[in-house]
């Protein structure tokens, strides 16, 4: 009898300690990510939020001496810097346009790389090439690339300053006489014609939203598409009633990597104008103030992008 | 029984003893050509596969079209930028471009060392990402919630903002001040300027150069980079936690519950079972982790000041024996930049050839969801 006593109890044991164990390894696991997060990331957080209120002098010896400044990187980045607040309100301005664009053109083009067709593999292959090779270094370079509008130009010739009109896809005269016939405003013209002649750029940066929508798009179950195909509904239908709201989260996912991508882009004018300031005088402490300052209005921004979304997604049941 | 039905019915003929031939009476083709070609239902489809083909087409254009560009751009000698007839096939064919990238920028050293630093950190990350995500996505222990959040956070705050902080905690390295009391800086209780024991300890040897009294000089080395990836907080690690996380939530539970069953512990089963199955999803990490590495300015430029470690984005430059002060020279250097661009990105397009296959098949396969 006894040893039937012996045999149960280390079974309970071992069946309680199953969470427990399973706990442990939850933080085995994510062990790098926080001893990083604590030990390196929040001190450097934190020493850049401390950074935007002294000045920073290095000192001959091998280290450095910080002088308290108060409010004052803040003040001359708003009050005494002629351009900061200029550029900030351009910078959110191009956000407030390039966000929309850019979700429905990957959403778009998520939707046309769904369908089965021949060479879907090659247009893939093709559509994904600028988010793994036109970034960083290559993207600068890309910036500057007046050999290449030379080349694409039907005419002028090379008059230096690289920026000839003609290699212009679509000119918004083009465009106005399309619409001139419908009610729509000169403001709508000039959004589409800009899209279209910065399509590359939109392209280029709507590469990981593409693979997001794509796998959203996959996870849809074809039953549904079946069953509504067999009530009648046309594609229109079908992309408005069932692939939209069930590809809606995905868009709020979308549209807060949307704005984060397009904030800490290199590209960025705000970014580009901080970057600036701090190579000016390396190490300057106005950018990183300047820098903290745009990132709270950004963050506002996502607070309220996030919480207007959030009321219109929808989330399937799943049972 | 109508008539038309009697009409309609098969002709059944009986061939030979054990086989009997059934006729049907068919719709002339004629008529099921018709039936199926002049439909609405037919004409829609054809115009929306030219719609479709056209705007695939012309979009990979766009695409690619830069990329001719370069490369025509990168074999004409100086006389073809002055020549207007000349936009796409050069006319004098040269290579000088590429010869003096080759000897003048130090290509191959450059190759090798962001080949050694990308690959590292890569790997590195593609691990510590998949570690990092599996725990959130599989395992429910007190704080899950808020390492999420903290991973979230490290994506959201650009690492522009934290610039000039994250060069300071480089090229003064030190963790809990551990090193800078080892080095005779003694205890500093932090945000403050209050110091003790200074000078107690100092068992670091003067000849070491690289430690001073704040901590280790870390700036023009690979360990920066290095001590980010094996944290999971380089560039958009949060993006690849939070991918890899979506996926390991959409592998069955059951999987892990049979190997707990049969004796498996956690590590065994993670890595005899899980990590076989998101071959495809590590992939498309790492060649997110590579590439975005190999094309980096930003922390390059940051963490590497000096020229004595030559990277990718510093052969970005115009080679001596190639300045000219003739007409054309603006063409001449955007062309000579764009050949640049082409050799750092030609080893990225080789391995995008190869692995392309995988980024589409491990997102399709993550089962992405918002929830």
């Amino acid at each position: 009898m006894t040893t039937d006593i012996k045999v149960k109890a280390p079974k309970r044991k071992k069946s309680a300690s199953l969470d427990k164990r399973k706990a442990r390894g939850g933080w085995l696991f994510v062990l790098p990510f926080v001893i990083g997060f604590i030990l390196i990331y929040l001190p450097i957080v934190i020493d850049s939020i401390r950074y935007s209120f002294y000045t920073i002098k290095v000192l001959a010896g091998g280290g450095f001496e910080l002088i308290p400044a108060g409010w004052n990187n803040y003040n001359e980045a708003l009050f005494v810097n002629p351009d900061f607040v200029e550029t900030l309100i351009q910078g959110l301005g191009d956000m407030v346009f390039d966000i929309p664009m850019i979700l429905i053109f990957s959403l778009f083009m998520a939707v046309l790389l769904n369908q089965k067709m021949a060479g879907r593999a090659v247009f893939r292959a093709i559509f994904f090439i600028p988010v793994i090779i036109s970034t960083g270094i290559v993207g600068t370079i890309e910036a500057q690339n007046t050999a290449g509008d030379y080349m694409e130009s039907a005419e002028g010739i090379d008059d230096g300053s690289g920026t000839s009109t003609a290699s212009e896809i679509v000119s918004a005269m083009d465009v106005e006489a399309m619409f001139s016939g419908m009610a729509v405003g000169q403001g709508l013209v000039e959004y589409v014609t800009t899209a279209i002649n910065n399509i590359y750029d939109i392209v280029n940066r709507s590469g990981v939203q593409m693979l997001i929508f794509l796998a959203g798009l996959q996870s849809i179950s074809p039953a549904i598409y079946e069953s509504v195909q067999i009530d009648g509904a046309t594609s229109w239908e079908t992309f408005w009633k069932i692939t939209f709201p069930m590809i809606s989260p995905m868009i709020l996912v979308n549209a807060v990597y949307t704005i984060i991508d397009s904030f800490t882009a290199e590209s960025n004018v705000v970014m580009s104008f901080i970057s600036g300031i701090y190579q000016q005088a390396n190490g300057n402490v106005v950018s990183s103030a300047m820098s903290w300052m745009y990132f709270l209005i950004v963050i506002a921004i996502i607070a309220i992008v996030a919480a207007v979304f959030s009321a219109f997604v929808f989330y399937q049941r799943r049972d | 029984m109508n008539a038309q039905n009697v009409n309609n019915a098969p002709k059944v003929r009986k061939e030979s003893k054990n086989k009997i031939r059934v006729d049907f009476e068919r719709t002339p083709l004629k008529e099921r050509l018709k039936a199926k070609f002049l439909s609405m239902f037919f004409v829609k489809k054809v115009l929306w596969y030219i719609i479709r083909l056209v705007l695939l087409i012309g979009i990979s254009y766009i695409v690619l079209f830069p990329f001719f560009t370069w490369i025509a751009g990168s074999f004409m000698a100086p006389e073809d930028f002055v020549d207007v007839t000349v936009r796409l096939i050069p006319k004098n064919f040269s290579l000088d471009i590429y010869k003096a990238i080759w000897t003048e920028q130090h290509y191959m050293q450059a190759f090798g060392n962001t080949l050694l630093l990308s690959a590292s950190t890569a790997i590195l990350q593609t691990f510590i990402c998949t570690f990092v995500a599996y725990g959130l996505a599989k395992f429910k222990f007190k704080g899950n919630k808020f390492v999420f959040m903290a991973v979230i956070f490290s994506l959201v705050v650009p690492h522009q903002t934290l610039q000039l902080s994250l060069f300071m905690s480089f090229r003064y390295f030190d963790i809990l001040g551990i090193f800078s009391f080892l080095n005779g800086g003694g205890i500093t209780i932090p945000f403050t300027d209050i110091t003790f024991l200074e000078g107690v300890v100092d068992i670091i040897p003067e000849t070491w150069e690289k430690f001073t009294a704040d901590g280790i000089t870390l700036t023009n080395t690979y360990w920066p980079l290095l001590i980010m990836s094996v944290c999971g907080l380089a560039f958009k690690n949060g993006l690849y936690i939070f991918m890899l996380r979506q996926f390991f939530r959409g592998v069955p539970d059951e999987l892990e519950e049979s190997a707990y069953i049969d004796g498996s512990g956690i590590m065994r089963t993670f890595f005899t079972i899980i990590l076989p199955l998101s071959v495809p999803m590590m992939i498309t990490v790492f060649l997110f982790a590579f590439s975005w590495q190999w094309t980096d300015e930003f922390y390059t430029g940051l963490f590497f000041t000096t020229t004595k470690t030559v990277l990718m984005p510093k052969i970005v430059g115009i080679p001596t024996s190639l300045t000219t002060d003739y007409a054309g020279q603006n063409l001449y250097y955007s062309a000579i930049r764009n050949t640049c661009g082409i050799m750092i990105i030609a080893p990225l397009v080789v391995m995008y050839l190869f692995c392309q296959k995988y980024l589409v098949q491990g997102i399709e396969r993550s089962g992405l969801t918002a929830d």
